[in-house]
């Protein structure tokens, strides 16, 4: 007898337990269901990471060892914020160029040479005529020999 | 065999010309082999498969090689991986034997390469077969494990699981894949952004903006300040290299080159953890440990055989499992999915002449690596000499092609460079990691199929826990690399205390 009660009170117990952890998944909604589990995780973390690192972040904060700003201290912004504008008007006049002289590469061939004159010369210390020579050959025979080589040779498609 | 018809003279000259372009990378600060491959992938797009992985392997080993050149003459790691061969390499440079610490860096390089290859031939197969008998449960296990791995072996545990899944996040917007058993609905975007992100970002744009952008723009932040012009030792004639100097350090050879294969292995971290572990171990163990750090050949045996040893260790995971071991391995994943194939458990089995041909060109590169800078070193060391303003449009350039191309002419790839180079450049700024995000990224639509259609079948969660023997094997690894990070914590935490103190 009381082996059987040991047995029922077994049996509850593994069915209470596998309810629990039983799931049924709604196709119809099934591709919310993964990306719902790593948002909750995401968050679960970042409260962890708060209230484990919170305190001794707010310390070094107040002692100055850290500090709000995205920037290191000395930071060239200057070439920083002239790289992703340059970028940005880049990709930009890439794109609508290309659209002129469609299937051509010619997108990538006009806009790469200012670019890369544009950035080099941005990016250049001790500015003299030999420097200003490389730089010059540079943007107009690197963006040539790609545009051919892969461009025309390879038949890669370029905008 | 098939094999040998596919063992072109092109074949040859690609994975030479990739070592050497390698090379070249890895010897410019800032510049990684992760870097290089993605850089140079567009120029695979038009290769055959094996052609195309010759190149690509042969720019991963010099990459990873090149590192040793600024490591010993400017006391810059030229990659992570070789940090610790500043150490000792410089030490001996400043003492007038850049030269003969650099040939130890170079003979060291291709024991671990080839040490790590042998290895990397007879595991990854076994491994293959063992992983074919997995189901759906074990796969994602496999996931779940090697992201707890990625992230205990962060700098912050927390900051690395939260990197890591963010980036299994961000991999699920788009559709939920039909032709994956999904259901084709779109998630975690906004309607205006369907035209764009249809099938979520792709993965080459993502990769080459975070390893060749982002880099763009922390130097760019930093200046471009020229390395060479402070501290930079020239190659003289100073003591001569000979091979005695290996003489007693076949263990040291061995143990750091199984090191570095088994730091390899262990999926997403790569870099510098491999040379470092090898580094401090022979520190731990060395005879002469007091001569460590001011110019030991064992030290830079040690660190250089492990680094390279990392190329074999991180290709086994990729091919048995279809999981990357490091981010220059993740981004080889994108140049098999270029040509149609997805590495997994089957890989090896279903493309054996592929197998071999990867092995020839591993070995081979391997080889090249050695004929070059060993023979070629002095003009070698002029490469770190190569201006930044000239090179850093022109790798700009090749991250828009490479990205243009991959899907024939999308411009929204393009942009895709820009929003992950910006985000490459902030994580490291609010302590996101990339290796697991992009770890993250990559396994994340497979690690969702795995998972949902698991519970779909068998309707519990419990079937992840007692599935079959395997799976309760899985838990407990990954139990125990979670208290394995955990106990490292503790110790880097009460160590930094101790030192405050």
């Amino acid at each position: 007898m009381q082996c059987s009660v040991f047995t029922m009170s077994q049996l509850v117990s593994s069915q209470s337990m596998s309810s629990w952890l039983d799931v049924k998944i709604d196709f119809d909604q099934s591709h919310l269901f993964f990306p719902h589990i790593i948002i909750g995780l995401l968050i679960m973390m970042a409260v962890l990471i708060m209230a484990l690192e919170g305190r001794r972040f707010m310390s070094r904060l107040k002692l100055g060892d850290v500090s709000f700003s995205l920037f290191q201290p000395g930071a060239d912004k200057m070439r920083f914020f002239g790289t992703l504008i340059l970028i940005v008007v880049y990709f930009w006049s890439m794109d609508a160029v290309g659209q002129l002289f469609p299937n051509m590469g010619m997108g990538f061939l006009l806009t790469s040479i200012p670019f890369i004159l544009m950035m080099s010369l941005l990016y250049v210390h001790k500015f003299n005529r030999r420097k200003l020579l490389s730089i010059v050959l540079n943007a107009v025979i690197a963006p040539l020999v790609v545009w051919y080589v892969l461009g025309q040779w390879f038949a890669i498609t370029l905008p | 065999m098939e094999f040998f018809s596919l063992l072109s003279p092109e074949f040859f000259l690609l994975a030479g010309l990739g070592c050497l372009v390698g090379i070249i990378f890895g010897a410019i600060p800032g510049m990684t082999a992760t870097m290089a491959v993605a850089v140079c992938l567009p120029l695979t797009y038009t290769l055959d498969l094996q052609e195309g992985l010759a190149l690509l392997l042969g720019l991963y080993v010099g990459g990873i090689s090149g590192g040793m050149v600024p490591a010993v003459l400017l006391n810059i790691p030229g990659t992570p991986s070789s940090i610790t061969t500043t150490f000792d390499g410089h030490p001996m440079a400043q003492k007038g034997e850049a030269e003969r610490a650099l040939k130890v860096c170079i003979v060291a390089s291709l024991f671990g390469g080839l040490g790590s290859a042998v290895v990397l031939f007879l595991f990854a197969p076994v491994l293959a077969d063992f992983a074919i008998k997995f189901s759906y449960i074990e796969k994602f296990l496999i996931i779940f494990f090697a992201l707890t791995v990625i992230a205990s072996l962060s700098k912050n545990i927390l900051a690395g699981i939260f990197s890591g899944l963010l980036g299994v996040l961000i991999s699920l917007i788009g559709a939920y894949d039909t032709i994956r058993g999904g259901n084709g609905e779109y998630r975690l975007m906004a309607d205006f952004m369907v035209p764009y992100l249809e099938t979520g970002f792709s993965l080459l744009p993502v990769l080459i903006g975070l390893f060749g952008l982002a880099a763009i723009f922390e130097e760019a932040e930093k200046g471009l300040k020229s390395d060479t012009e402070n501290g930079r030792v020239k190659l003289k004639r100073g003591e001569h290299f000979s091979f005695s100097v290996f003489k007693g350090q076949l263990t040291n050879l061995l143990r750091s080159t199984g090191i570095g294969t088994f730091v390899g292995m262990l999926p997403g971290i790569g870099g510098s953890a491999a040379s470092v572990l090898a580094y401090s171990q022979q520190k731990n163990l060395s005879k002469n440990a007091s001569q460590m750090g001011k110019g030991a050949p064992e030290g830079l045996v040690a660190s250089e055989s492990a680094n390279n040893a990392l190329t074999g260790g991180a290709l086994i995971p990729l091919l048995s499992l279809g999981i990357p071991g490091d981010s220059t391995t993740a981004v080889l994943i994108g140049a098999f999915t270029l040509q149609g194939l997805q590495v997994g458990p089957l890989f090896i089995g279903e493309h054996l002449d592929t197998w071999y041909a990867m092995m020839t060109a591993l070995v081979f590169a391997n080889l090249v690596m050695f004929a070059v800078m060993f023979f070629a070193i002095r003009h070698i060391a002029k490469v770190v000499m190569v201006p930044k303003h000239i090179l850093y449009p022109i790798i700009i350039m090749m991250c828009v092609v490479g990205a243009y191309a991959i899907n024939y002419g999308i411009m929204f790839d393009v942009w895709t460079l820009l929003i992950f180079g910006l985000l490459g450049w902030l994580a490291s700024k609010i302590g996101i990691e990339v290796a697991p995000l992009v770890i993250g990224f990559i396994l994340g639509p497979s690690a969702e199929i795995y998972f949902v259609k698991s519970l779909e079948s068998y309707g519990t969660y419990s079937i992840f826990f007692t599935k079959s023997p395997i799976a309760i094997f899985l838990w407990v690894l990954i139990i125990a690399s979670i208290i394995f990070s955990i106990m490292m914590h503790r110790k880097k935490r009460h160590q930094s205390e101790l030192e405050a103190n």
